[in-house]
């Protein structure tokens, strides 16, 4: 994790270090996963990365993670009505995953908790570098969550919701699903709560996806945390050949928020788009760092991602695209674009390519700016007032990014949360 | 360049190993016991009859770098070096002070008749030995127009020669090496030495700070605009020696000089390690255009050997309007870690930040920008190409920032990369950090190999294939070539051409 020898441990450090000390008998696994457990509480007690380690320049863990609450929950939390109307929800509640599984032609579903205690899941507990903190802080801790395993060739009429939901406390949940070949689904990752008394919560959640040869997958993360909460989030994917995958990622709260996207195009024909928006606010520090590895010839992959800051709201874009030696004709391109509307919010963009073949066309963009003044004057000389000027042009510049998906129920469900936010902070 | 396609030899088409300036040559020197200490230092400071303040400094920053670790972030991958085999001062046994160029070492002046530096004719040409009364009023604007340098030549620890100085001076214009500065105008080198660079700035600079050897001095007072190019020239000759040199140039209020820098090494084997400082201080409404040209010795074709080039690069726009603008064709050394950066201090001031850097055979180079936003009303500019060949690494890194009070910051980045060969690698690590609302900022990168199109269309024409990529790679960094001075424009795209060579196939 950190390379760094560090000079003493934080409280943060300590309280997690004791913690699992404490937890340890209660954790599911066996012997395998128990080890995996051992060597990621190791990588923590080497230290939480600080900005000294390149991929956690802008988010200083060790500095931010002042407080690590106790592990129980202050107060009970039930299942939300599901972004898209008529998906099947299947609910993480504080950290536990629900007994009754959910029925669906062609997908089978289990319990997490059964899934470590078999060890079956062992193999994919390993963090993905000395790096990944978030992955060592999840397979340390995973107690429960949801495997969902979709069919060879099954098509989903109705979208499948997972949903992580706590009330202040601990809660370290992994949500994985393989989509067969062939197979078509949408797929929810909702992660919210309520304020708890105390106001404080750490949420780690690790989702791990296999798409299929040939199969399309739309999966959003939909975040939408109290501004007490830290949540520390990780989405791995693999993308098989001619296979489609689209996430979809709405940060729209938290206090302290990473969510990172690792995703490996794994079979030639791969595309991969990520489309995200991060709305801003209060004192927010929201980080959305994605590495994409482009490993086979002939994929393809476009990242937009749109920004809005306010009060006193800290915001980070970081995205890495790898094209490996042998990754011929890969065409990558990826844009991150910001309005910056308060002179005590910041933004940090660290846009990187890594290439490694040469016949491949990459590109990146990135902006930061505030809204543009001829705009907002040709709005104002139609007599609109300069606030509702304003939030039409705010929506307009995130809700482009919304409105190419192709879906219409989408589109207006996640329209629908945009307007929610607007309302409360527009 | 295509144009002298025919008179590079033929049989060494396919080979990457065609340094032209790696000869070496046998002069009598005076060097440093290898190691470094503070003995070494204070041996440094003696033989420079240097000031008491000066070797306090060196010192003090000599006592730093001993708690400094070696920065690994940089996408470069090297052997440990070892500090202590490396002689930190090497000086042409004839150097006492030369007063014209008939004192100096005949085979220096060799060294650079053969490296394209006429330091003799040049003076000759000046005609420094009689200018007529009539003349002197017109120097002003028409040595401007003959395109005449001045030139500061260091060879290995010390500075050679200077040309043109009392012609500089009649324009109160003071251009010498650093050494002279230190004993002849103290008081301008206390004032603004380490003012941007300081001693504890980072691991080279720090060493820089305590050893370094030479350098050029550049002082343009008020209102002035000094009346011809200025240029140093860098050789590093001997063995096992390391080259640090620090250049401080200072522009007062309103003032402009264009300083250009070249620097050449002779093939070697093993490693050599050249760790430069540059400061650049413009004040209010001053202007300063700094253009490098690198050339040291890159290694042979197996990547044996060549020059370790870390450099602290930073101008500082103090002034209100003032500008700093960078620009640099890298083409040689191992390794290239160096990210020339401009502090927009001053309100309304700008920076600009143009760039070619090129690699092949085994060159690592991570070279990039810094552009720090502090004043009002700030803009800023950016402009890199990277070409990559061979089995090269070409990273840019570059940074942009707007801190809380710079409003109406404003960055344009452009860094396009382009790749030749499967075995290369190009990578872009901007970084933009935005704390201001009224911040502007954008960037764009493409990495693209050039295209069968292209090349079919040029050679359709009956230009060879070689020839129409080069051609096409100078239409690629243009927009960088045409900010250099004329002379070395020219320079400029040959050595680019020369670079390439060996990349096709």
């Amino acid at each position: 994790m950190n390379m760094h020898a560090q000079p003493q441990r934080t409280l943060a450090e300590t309280a997690l270090i004791d913690a699992f000390g404490e937890r340890l008998s209660l954790l599911p696994g066996d012997g395998a996963v128990m080890v995996k457990r051992d060597d990621a509480i190791e990588a923590i007690k080497h230290g939480l990365p600080t900005r000294r380690v390149e991929s956690w320049h802008y988010t200083d863990l060790r500095r931010l993670l002042t407080k690590v609450p106790a592990f129980e929950a202050g107060a009970v939390v039930k299942a939300l009505a599901p972004v898209l109307e008529g998906s099947a929800v299947m609910p993480v509640l504080n950290g536990v995953s629900n007994a009754k599984l959910p029925e669906i032609e062609g997908v089978t579903v289990q319990r997490l908790s059964e899934k470590l205690t078999d060890g079956s899941v062992a193999p994919g507990l390993d963090p993905y570098g000395d790096d990944d903190a978030i992955g060592a802080l999840n397979t340390a801790f995973v107690a429960d969550g949801y495997f969902v395993d979709i069919a060879d060739g099954a098509v989903l009429e109705k979208p499948v919701e997972l949903q992580n939901l706590q009330a202040g406390g601990q809660s370290h949940v992994r949500l994985l699903a393989r989509v067969g070949a062939g197979a078509k689904a949408i797929v929810v990752e909702r992660q919210a709560g309520e304020a708890s008394e105390d106001g404080e919560a750490l949420v780690s959640s690790v989702s791990q996806l296999v798409v299929g040869d040939g199969a399309e997958v739309t999966w959003l993360i939909v975040q939408e945390q109290p501004d007490t909460a830290t949540h520390l989030a990780q989405f791995k994917a693999h993308i098989g050949k001619d296979a489609k995958l689209t996430l979809f990622v709405m940060n729209a709260g938290g206090r302290l928020v990473r969510q990172e996207v690792v995703v490996r195009t794994t079979g030639e024909g791969a595309d991969f788009k990520l489309r995200g928006i991060n709305l801003l606010a209060g004192e927010t520090h929201t980080d959305t760092t994605m590495v994409l590895d482009h490993a086979v010839p002939h994929t393809t992959s476009t990242e937009v991602i749109r920004n809005v800051v306010t009060g006193k709201a800290r915001g980070v874009f970081q995205g890495r695209i790898n094209v490996h030696q042998y990754a011929q004709k890969t065409n990558a391109k990826m844009a991150c674009n910001t309005l910056l509307l308060s002179d005590d919010g910041e933004f940090s963009t660290k846009p990187e390519l890594e290439i490694f073949a040469d016949d491949v066309v990459c590109g990146h963009g990135a902006t930061v700016t505030e809204i543009d003044h001829n705009h907002l004057f040709y709005l104002m000389a139609r007599g609109i007032d300069e606030k509702s000027a304003r939030g039409l042009l705010v929506k307009a510049f995130v809700a482009e990014v919304i409105e190419e998906l192709d879906d219409e129920a989408l589109v207006e469900a996640l329209e629908e949360r945009l307007d929610g936010w607007f309302s409360t902070h527009g | 360049m295509p144009a002298v396609q025919e008179t590079i030899d033929r049989v060494r088409k396919i080979d990457v190993d065609q340094y032209k300036y790696g000869f070496q040559t046998e002069i009598e020197m005076d060097k440093a016991p290898k190691g470094l200490s503070e003995d070494i230092i204070r041996l440094i400071s003696e033989k420079k009859g240097e000031p008491d303040w000066m070797l306090e400094w060196r010192l003090g920053a000599y006592r730093r770098w001993l708690t400094l670790e070696e920065p690994t972030w940089a996408r470069v991958h090297y052997p440990k070096i070892d500090f202590q085999d490396i002689h930190y001062y090497a000086a042409p046994k004839s150097t006492p002070g030369p007063k014209s160029l008939s004192e100096v070492d005949p085979e220096l002046l060799k060294v650079y008749e053969k490296l394209g530096i006429p330091l003799k004719e040049q003076e000759i040409l000046a005609g420094v030995q009689k200018p007529a009364a009539a003349d002197e009023d017109e120097i002003g604007d028409n040595v401007y127009k003959s395109g005449r340098v001045a030139v500061d030549a260091v060879f290995d620890s010390v500075s050679v020669v200077t040309t043109f100085k009392e012609e500089l001076a009649k324009a109160g214009v003071i251009f010498c090496s650093i050494s002279e500065a230190i004993r002849e105008h103290p008081e301008l080198v206390q004032k603004y030495l380490g003012s941007v660079v300081p001693t504890s700035d980072n691991f080279y600079a720090t060493l820089n700070s305590a050893v370094f050897t030479d350098g050029s001095f550049v002082f343009v007072p008020k209102g002035v605009r000094c009346p011809m190019e200025l240029s140093t020239y860098f050789r590093i000759n001997e063995k096992n020696t390391g080259q640090f040199e620090r250049t401080l140039i200072i522009a007062e209020e309103g003032a402009y000089v264009s300083y250009l820098e070249g620097c050449t090494a002779p093939q070697r084997d093993e490693n050599q390690l050249h760790a430069a400082v540059v400061e650049l201080i413009a004040l209010d409404d001053a202007e300063i255009k700094y253009s490098t040209v690198q050339n040291w010795y890159p290694g042979d074709a197996e990547g044996k050997g060549g020059i370790y080039n870390f450099v602290t690069k930073r101008g500082d726009c103090r002034g209100d309007r003032s500008k700093i603008s960078w620009t640099q064709v890298e083409t040689g050394s191992a390794i290239t870690w160096k990210y020339p950066s401009c502090i927009l201090r001053g309100d309304d001031s700008s920076g600009e930040f143009y760039s070619i850097a090129v690699s092949n055979g085994y060159q690592q180079v991570d070279s990039g920008t810094k552009m720090i936003h502090l004043g009002k009303n700030t803009s800023s500019r950016i402009i890199s190409k990277g070409i990559a060949a061979g089995f090269s690494q070409n990273t840019y890194r570059g940074q942009v920032s707007a801190h809380r009070k710079a409003t109406n910051a404003r960055n344009f980045t452009n860094c396009d990369s382009l790749l030749i060969g499967d075995q290369c690698g190009a990578h872009t690590v901007p970084y933009m950090e935005a704390k201001n609302a009224t911040a502007k900022f954008e960037h764009e990168a493409t990495t693209s190999k050039i295209s069968e199109d292209q090349k079919f269309y040029v050679m359709q024409r009956g230009i060879p294939e070689e020839e129409a990529i080069a051609l096409i790679v100078n239409g690629f960094v243009k927009d960088v070539i045409q900010q250099l001075p004329m002379e070395f424009a020219v320079e400029a795209q040959k050595l680019i051409g020369i670079s390439l060579e060996g990349s096709v196939g």
